[in-house]
C-alpha cells in the first residue's frame, strides 16, 4: 500500500486540522460545513497540499453539489451520489449516511479497504460524538475519545 | 461490461458528439428555447428540436426506459460535474497537472481522457468496469482524429476566430461508420456493446 500512516494527530483544540499528509480523513455534516479532518503519513513531495480551512469548506460545498448531480446524471433510472473519486495519484472515497453525513478519505489509489475504513469511522462516530452529551450537532468535533479511536483507525489502516 | 454513454466536449465546453447504448433512462431532445446543435447526437435527426414532454415520455414507457433530463441540461451538468471535480482534485493535490480520472456511483462509472488540445472524451460505464481511459484515447488517436481532425468538411473548431460564424453544430459525419483503417478499434468498442464511434447523421 502506498500510504504509510505513521500518525500524531494533535487536532484536539481546533475542530479543523489542515490534512498535511498524502492520506487523510475528514468528514462533513449535512450542511457543507466541515466537522474534523485528520492527516497523517510522512509529507512527502506528490502528497496532497496543504489548504487552508476555508479551502476546505468551499471544496465541502462543491462535493455537495457535485454529489447531487452525479444522480441526477446517471445513464439508469437509479443510482446513488458520487462514492469515489479518482486521480492519477489519490483517490477520494465518499461514504453517505442515511442520515446525510458524508465521511470522505483521500488515500492513494490502490487502498483498497477504504469503504471498510470508514464504516469503522461511522461506528466511532456515533459511539464517541453522536453519543457525547457534550456535542452540538453540525459543530466541529472536539472530543478526545473520538480523536483516540480515529488515531487507532488511520494507524491500523496504514499498516 | 456495458457501456452507457460516449460525450466528447471541446475547449469551450460545447458537446459537440454525444452516443448512447444501453441507456435506461435516455436524455430527451432539447426543450424549445434551449440550444439545440445539429451532428451532435445520433437521435438529434428525427426530433424537431421542440420535444413534447408527455409525447416522449410515453414512447419511454413503451420501450422500457424513464425520460431523464432534456439533452441540452444533461450535457451541461456532465459538463459541470466534470469542472468541479477537475478542480477540486487540482486543488486537493495542490499540483496543476494532476489529471482527474474517473468516479464511480452505485449504477455507474464515470471515464475522462483529456486531450493536449483540451478535447474531453468522457465515458459511461457500468461500476465495476475498469479504468477505460485507453479506450477513449484509442477513440481520440483513431476514428477521431482520422474523421473529425482530418475531415475538411467538419468544422471542428471555429469558435473565436476572426471572420467565421461561431460553430453551432456537432463533429458527427457519414464518414465514421467505415471500418476500414481503424476496424480494430471500432470493433472493441461494438464488442463491449457500443454499435460505433464517431459515427452516423445524414447531412
Amino acid at each position: 500500500m502506498g500510504v504509510s500512516l505513521s500518525c500524531h494527530l494533535p487536532l484536539a483544540q481546533e475542530g479543523i486540522k489542515p490534512l498535511t499528509l498524502r492520506s487523510g480523513l475528514f468528514s462533513f455534516l449535512r450542511r457543507p460545513s466541515l466537522s474534523s479532518s485528520f492527516g497523517s503519513t510522512p509529507t512527502s513531495s506528490d502528497g496532497i497540499a496543504q489548504l487552508s480551512a476555508n479551502e476546505y469548506l468551499v471544496m465541502a460545498g462543491t462535493l455537495h453539489g457535485v454529489h447531487a448531480i452525479t444522480s441526477r446524471i446517471a445513464p439508469v433510472a437509479k443510482s446513488s451520489g458520487v462514492q469515489t473519486i479518482e486521480s492519477e495519484s489519490f483517490k477520494m472515497t465518499i461514504h453517505m449516511t442515511l442520515t446525510g453525513i458524508k465521511f470522505v478519505l483521500i488515500s492513494s489509489t490502490d487502498m483498497s479497504n477504504a469503504e471498510s475504513i470508514l464504516q469503522k469511522v461511522y461506528e466511532a462516530y456515533a459511539d464517541a460524538v453522536m453519543k457525547n452529551p457534550f456535542y452540538t450537532l453540525e459543530m466541529p468535533i472536539n472530543a478526545t475519545g473520538f480523536e483516540t479511536r480515529m488515531n487507532a483507525i488511520v494507524a491500523a489502516a496504514g499498516r | 461490461m456495458t457501456i452507457y454513454a460516449l460525450y466528447i466536449y471541446d475547449r469551450h465546453c460545447e458537446c459537440v458528439y454525444y452516443q448512447d447504448w444501453h441507456q435506461t433512462r435516455k436524455p430527451q431532445p432539447p426543450r424549445a428555447g434551449g440550444t439545440y446543435r445539429r451532428d451532435v447526437a445520433r437521435y438529434d435527426e428525427g426530433g424537431n428540436g421542440e420535444g413534447d414532454a408527455g409525447r416522449e415520455e410515453e414512447a419511454a414507457k413503451r420501450k422500457g426506459t424513464v425520460a431523464g433530463l432534456p439533452f441540452d441540461e444533461q450535457a451541461k451538468l456532465v459538463y459541470g460535474v466534470l469542472l468541479s471535480l477537475r478542480n477540486m482534485v487540482k486543488k486537493l493535490s495542490g499540483r496543476d497537472n494532476e489529471q482527474f480520472t474517473a468516479y464511480r456511483t452505485s449504477s455507474y462509472k464515470f471515464h475522462l481522457y483529456t486531450t493536449p488540445t483540451n478535447f474531453h472524451f468522457i465515458m459511461m460505464s457500468d461500476p465495476l468496469a475498469d479504468s477505460l481511459r485507453g479506450v477513449l484515447r484509442q477513440l481520440y488517436v483513431g476514428p477521431f482524429l482520422a474523421y473529425v481532425v482530418r475531415n475538411p468538411l467538419v468544422d471542428w473548431d471555429t469558435e473565436g476566430q476572426e471572420g467565421k460564424e461561431p460553430r453551432s453544430r456537432g463533429v458527427d459525419n457519414d464518414l465514421g461508420d467505415h471500418e476500414d483503417s481503424t476496424g480494430g478499434r471500432m470493433k472493441l468498442l461494438r464488442r463491449s456493446g457500443a454499435s460505433g464511434c464517431i459515427a452516423t447523421n445524414k447531412d
